[in-house]
């Protein structure tokens, strides 16, 4: 990284300045025009657009402050050694590890199913070879939830991600696994992964979002999931960056008809994080299945903005957001059900519950519905308390200590996001994960 | 600043036609003539401020009030970052920003002018409720027109009076309280409200009176480009307990109009405070109110809010709750039609350990009618044993129909507690199946169902107005269905 | 031998009081009634035993083989012996009910000391066979969704797995059907024993006639008006409580 400059940044672009964006184009300037030139547009996008405002509704209650541009830089490559890379523990189908925006470890998937049409490789690779695909798919969402000029900055500065094609009919038990690390003071990472789910496809995806070590990251990543006729997706993402992390991540579903898709966000890490969940329901009898789990500790904010677009009759959503709170953290969760003039018989439920666990902690709940369909069956709903203290006494009464008894009931809160998970292994790894952030090892 | 003097300022007035001249006064459901003895003419600027607070024979200190106030108006933007682009409709300077029928508010039945008591007639205000007009304060356009139950009242001790003359006969008490609880720039229209106040109510009620009866006000629109501007402030002192019930209802003219009403409420310890709202303006008044309530220890604001005209109604009523164990409740009835939109909810401000908020709203969207439900629940620094519980139901009569929610909550804590649910439904089918089954129409057996929709929250009304209610809702779901 | 013996207990609800002055002594081996109307204190003086925070102690004490227990923690009472079974069982969704009681099981154990899965899960499946409970249960959610039947054969299969040394079993017969009844009161007098000390909190005789009590306690305004043998029940269900009312409530 140069010498600190003299002259003052603009704080709307911080440290991803014109020079910066260059060296980036420069160095995937092998990847096809198309997408060169969406890179370039996005980059005019991410200058023009200012920074959140104090008055923009999407943004309330988050801290404004606290997203600043600059101390970042596009880090070196790394290897795999110096990640620090622990394993989770589950069977895989496949894994793709990449680390400040490259690739640098794989187990590919098994020739069967390569031979079935099945793809799961990086999106350079996808954008030499199959172009068409990637180029109806990657970033086709444009974002509307607040986030757009990060969203602009991260297919500016997109090197690398995951591909994830699976051709009609084909189902994979195990989970095809992506870890993406930063790594290295100041890294900014720029993590895609991109799922297209043919018509009856049955798969699970997840994404490890990971830092080597505890310096000040920045992750900016986006993930698209296009669920075709039919085709049941569970998406899982584990975000555990450095508390110093600032993160914006932003994820498209679009369901085609009687699709289900199941998408899981466990919140753990980063100093700010912004996530942005957009669902489309766009024919009839889609389903999407919008599940986050937050352990919010210190000084962490967790800011969750979702979105459940109805455009169709006959679709159906399910958005469950828990948020467990302690320290001084602070969470914000805004969500919005929409459902479109014609989207008769529109089933929507949106529910976001805070437990609280400290004094200090701060939950916002922003639960939103625009209705404009009137044979629906719509539904929300916000709590924020704390350990229920009848449940405690119940523990306490068969001789539970009230650490234990708590300990129980906070999982047990958890447990009903995690539950809707139907994949042991994968379970069981994500309340891994949970317990390590409430007893993390000395 | 110098002072201004009733004979300074010619009145502006007279230079200007006779508002309701020239119009159809058929055309208008509850229209009359009047000829109006005092007019700030239209538009707004300093001049208007300064012709109003001359004839209202002003202390300086209103003056100035009032000309800050001014500068707030228009140095804040439209609140189109959230609301909707609909305010922009607004033309300011087509509005009338003050008239009088004339300066003394009237005391007692023989000298209500006849034309007012015509208007009465005309709103179906039934006859025993004409009797009971001894305790009606009705607002006669800018002014308070009739006031009687301040007789009765007076002898506990209570101050019932019209805002102009609460400014000039306890100008101490007033000014205590006066744009305390929601100040001038609190948002753009409480801004404008404190520039061209006049009308509305003052009520004091001394430490530990219980009054019996509610106090009761109607105000009313009726001059085409006519805006209205009340300003009530009501305190209850500790101890005290007290009702105010308003009505409203407006002649039918066709290019909008605007009301802007300011409400404050002080509870002091202990003290209780009930305030009725039924609100059925005609479909071009932009209805931009303010109301807020601050609950000391102990204390109880409740507000019964139920919206049922106007081409848009933004209120949100709010309670702070400034003391220990204060509860706060606003029960919210809206019905938008079609061309309407009722965008209401509450705000409840928990300041206080062991403060319990409630809200219960309810809506019905008819035709293209929408309904929006906006919430603000904040429980801030280290409080403890505060609740809030919060209920929102909207239901949608017709395929077309619209409804929204927006609540915001914050919570910090561990201690306290928050709740908040909400639903979108239609009427059911197999109920209105059941009832047709049973010789109903559709309308019928429509309108049976949207009123056991809000049946719970109508019983919280008084009598009479719960019966309104109900016709009223009937009227409205006259041509919902087929 | 145990010994429980609740000394001249006044109880209140926040300013309310509630039990206004109940003594009564319970040994191992002994299975007591206390009988009396909605809204005597019955229910109160159970939860104020196992130390529920919404009640406070304003006088009196309660003491476990001599050593009083009013300055302990709810789970340091469970752990040294008492057990209340619960009118209203909390629903704990998220909470396996497997989970749950390993955890109860191994706070009983010492420092370091790991529980036995094999024998724990026999016994458990024994116990769980004894009330009829089918073993897929284990992996539900605490009472979550449960029926008033299942509710309270849970309470009674913890119970059994805790063996402690005195139940408090408040209502434990409402909500059930006849049948239920029956299953829970054999599950009850299948642990009754010479180590077990009983103190069933009821509304109704019927349950009685399933558990047949040693003595029958009747409880009005938060005192205990007559004691007797499990005749009284009788006589109580015969007269009802305007019998108690009238004429042994002194004026």
């Amino acid at each position: 990284m140069s010498a600190p400059s003299l002259t003052l940044a603009d704080p709307a672009i911080g440290s991803f300045t014109p020079e910066l964006f260059a060296a980036h184009l420069a160095s995937v300037s092998h990847l096809p025009a198309w997408w060169l030139d969406r890179k370039r547009e996005a980059w005019a996008r991410f200058l023009a657009l200012p920074l959140p405002k104090r008055t923009d509704e999407s943004w309330r209650f988050a801290t404004l402050t606290g997203l600043k541009l600059d101390g970042y830089t596009l880090p070196p490559a790394v290897t795999p050694a110096g990640l620090g890379h622990a394993p989770i523990g589950i069977a895989k189908a496949g894994k793709l590890v990449f680390a400040n925006n490259r690739l640098v470890a794989q187990e590919p998937i098994s020739a069967e199913l390569t031979k079935q049409g099945v793809i799961f490789e990086t999106l350079q690779h996808a954008l030499l070879k199959h172009g068409d695909l990637v180029k109806a798919h990657l970033l086709a969402q444009p974002p509307k939830q607040g986030s757009e000029k990060f969203s602009a900055l991260h297919t500016a500065l997109l090197a690398d991600g995951a591909f994830v094609y699976l051709p009609k009919g084909v189902e994979i038990a195990l989970p095809l696994a992506v870890f993406h690390y930063a790594a290295g003071a100041g890294a900014a990472v720029f993590p895609h992964t991109l799922v297209i789910a043919e018509p009856g496809t049955k798969a699970t995806v997840v994404d490890f979002f990971r830092s080597a070590g505890d310096g000040a990251h920045f992750a900016c990543g986006r993930n698209d999931l296009y669920a075709s006729h039919g085709a049941a997706l569970t998406y899982v993402a584990a975000q555990n960056w450095s508390r110093a992390t600032l993160s914006f991540q932003s994820n498209s579903t679009v369901a085609r008809r009687d699709a289900r898709v199941l998408a899981l966000n466990l919140h753990l890490g980063g100093r700010q994080s912004r996530h942005e969940s957009h669902s489309q329901l766009q024919a009839p009898g889609a389903h999407s299945e919008m599940l986050a789990l937050t352990v919010a500790h210190g000084t962490q904010e967790f800011d969750q903005r979702t979105l459940q677009i109805h455009q169709a009759p006959h679709t159906s959503s399910n958005l469950l957001y828990k948020n467990a709170l302690l320290g001084s953290a602070k969470t914000i969760f805004s969500g919005l059900i929409v459902v479109d003039p014609d989207a008769q018989k529109t089933d929507a439920y949106q529910s976001n519950r805070n437990l609280m666990l400290s004094d200090d902690a701060e939950a916002n709940s922003l639960p939103g519905l625009e209705i404009q369909a009137n044979d629906v069956r719509c539904t929300h709903g916000a709590t924020s308390s704390r350990i229920d203290a009848e449940q405690e006494f119940y523990l306490q009464a068969r001789g539970i200590p009230k650490a234990d008894a708590d300990e129980l009931l906070t999982f047990g809160f958890f447990e009903e996001v995690l539950s809707k998970l139907d994949h042991a292994p994968l379970h069981d790894a994500l309340i891994g994960l949970i317990k390590i952030k409430f007893n993390p090892p000395v | 600043m110098s002072d201004v003097t009733e004979t300074e300022s010619a009145p502006i007035a007279d230079t200007v036609d006779n508002p309701v001249s020239g119009i159809d006064q058929t055309a208008g459901n509850f229209s009359y003539k009047v000829d109006y003895e005092f007019d700030a003419g239209t538009g707004l600027s300093e001049k208007t401020v300064r012709y109003i607070s001359t004839v209202k024979k002003e202390a300086p200190w209103i003056l100035e009030f009032r000309l800050n106030a001014l500068k707030q108006f228009l140095a804040k933007p439209m609140p189109t970052h959230w609301a909707t682009k609909d305010l922009e409709n607004i033309n300011f300077d087509k509005i009338r920003y003050y008239l009088s029928s004339g300066q003394k508010p009237k005391r007692t039945w023989e000298e209500v002018p006849d034309d007012i008591k015509k208007t009465f007639e005309r709103l179906g205000v039934p006859e025993h409720e004409r009797k009971f007009l001894a305790g009606v304060e009705a607002q006669f356009d800018s002014e308070a027109a009739y006031s009687n139950i301040k007789d009765i009242v007076s002898k506990q001790g209570v101050i019932f009076v019209n805002s102009t003359e609460g400014l000039r006969e306890h100008p101490e008490l007033f000014r205590k309280f006066f744009g305390k609880v929601i100040p001038t720039g609190d948002n753009k229209f409480s801004a404008l409200n404190s520039a061209v106040f006049s009308g509305g109510s003052f009520i004091y009620v001394p430490k530990g009176v219980k009054v019996a009866q509610p106090l009761q006000a109607y105000f009313r629109i009726n001059a085409e480009n006519f805006g209205q501007f009340e300003r009530t402030l009501i305190i209850a002192d500790e101890g005290a307990e007290v009702t105010y019930m308003e009505g409203c209802t407006a002649p039918k003219f066709s290019t909008s109009t605007l009301h802007s009403a300011v409400v404050e409420l002080v509870a002091l310890k202990g003290a209780k405070i009930q305030y009725i709202t039924v609100q059925n303006w005609a479909n071009n008044v932009f209805n931009l109110v303010t109301k807020r309530g601050v609950a000391h220890e102990e204390a109880e604001i409740k507000w019964i809010d139920c919206n049922i005209g106007s081409r848009l109604t933004m209120k949100y009523p709010g309670v702070v709750l400034k003391g220990r164990k204060a509860r706060g409740e606003v029960i919210s009835i809206a019905l938008a039609n079609d061309g309407q939109h009722q965008d209401t909810g509450a705000k409840m401000i928990h300041a206080a350990d062991e403060t319990t908020s409630n809200i219960v709203a309810k809506s019905i969207s008819v035709g293209q009618g929408r309904s929006t439900y906006r919430g603000v629940v904040h429980i801030p620094k280290h409080l403890k044993g505060c609740k809030n519980n919060t209920e929102c139901d909207a239901l949608l009569i017709n395929s077309n129909s619209r409804t929204d929610t927006y609540p915001a909550i914050t919570v910090r804590g561990e201690r306290n507690s928050v709740q908040h649910e909400a639903s979108v439904s239609k009427v059911s089918e197999e109920q209105i199946f059941y009832m047709q089954q049973r010789g109903l129409t559709e309308g019928q057996a429509m309108s049976l169902s949207v009123n056991g929709f809000i049946n719970d929250l109508a019983r919280q009304f008084p009598m009479e107005y719960s019966v309104e209610l109900k016709r009223l809702i009937d009227l409205e779901m006259e041509g919902s269905v087929g | 031998m145990s010994q429980l013996e609740i000394k001249d207990l006044h109880v209140s609800i926040g300013e309310k009081q509630i039990v206004k002055g109940l003594s009564l002594t319970v040994r191992s081996g002994e299975v007591h009634a206390i009988m009396g109307p909605n809204g005597t204190g019955k229910s109160t003086l159970a939860k104020a035993v196992a130390g529920h925070p919404s009640y406070t102690i304003t006088s009196g004490d309660v003491l476990l083989d001599g050593k009083s227990v009013l300055p302990m923690q709810p789970d340091e009472r469970a752990r040294a012996g008492l057990f209340l079974a619960f009118q209203y069982p909390s629903e704990i969704p998220g909470v396996s009910i497997a989970n749950f009681l390993r955890a109860a099981v191994q706070a009983r154990l010492g420092e370091g000391e790991e529980l036995d899965a094999t024998g724990y899960y026999k016994r458990l499946y024994s116990k769980m066979d004894l009330l009829q409970i089918d073993r897929k249960f284990t992996s539900r959610a605490i009472n979550d969704g449960f029926s008033g039947g299942e509710k309270k054969r849970c309470e009674i299969l913890q119970m059994a797995m805790l063996e402690p040394k005195f139940a408090l079993m408040d209502e434990t017969d409402s909500g059930l059907d006849i049948d239920a009844l029956r299953i829970v009161a054999d599950g009850v007098n299948a642990l009754r024993s010479t180590n077990l000390g009983v103190l069933m909190i009821t509304h109704y005789q019927r349950l009685l006639g399933y558990i047949v009590p040693d003595h029958v306690h009747v409880m009005w305004d938060g005192r205990i008006v007559k004691s007797g043998d499990k005749s009284l029940a009788l006589e109580l269900e015969a007269k009802g409580y305007d019998w108690v009312k009238n004429e042994l409530i002194p004026a």
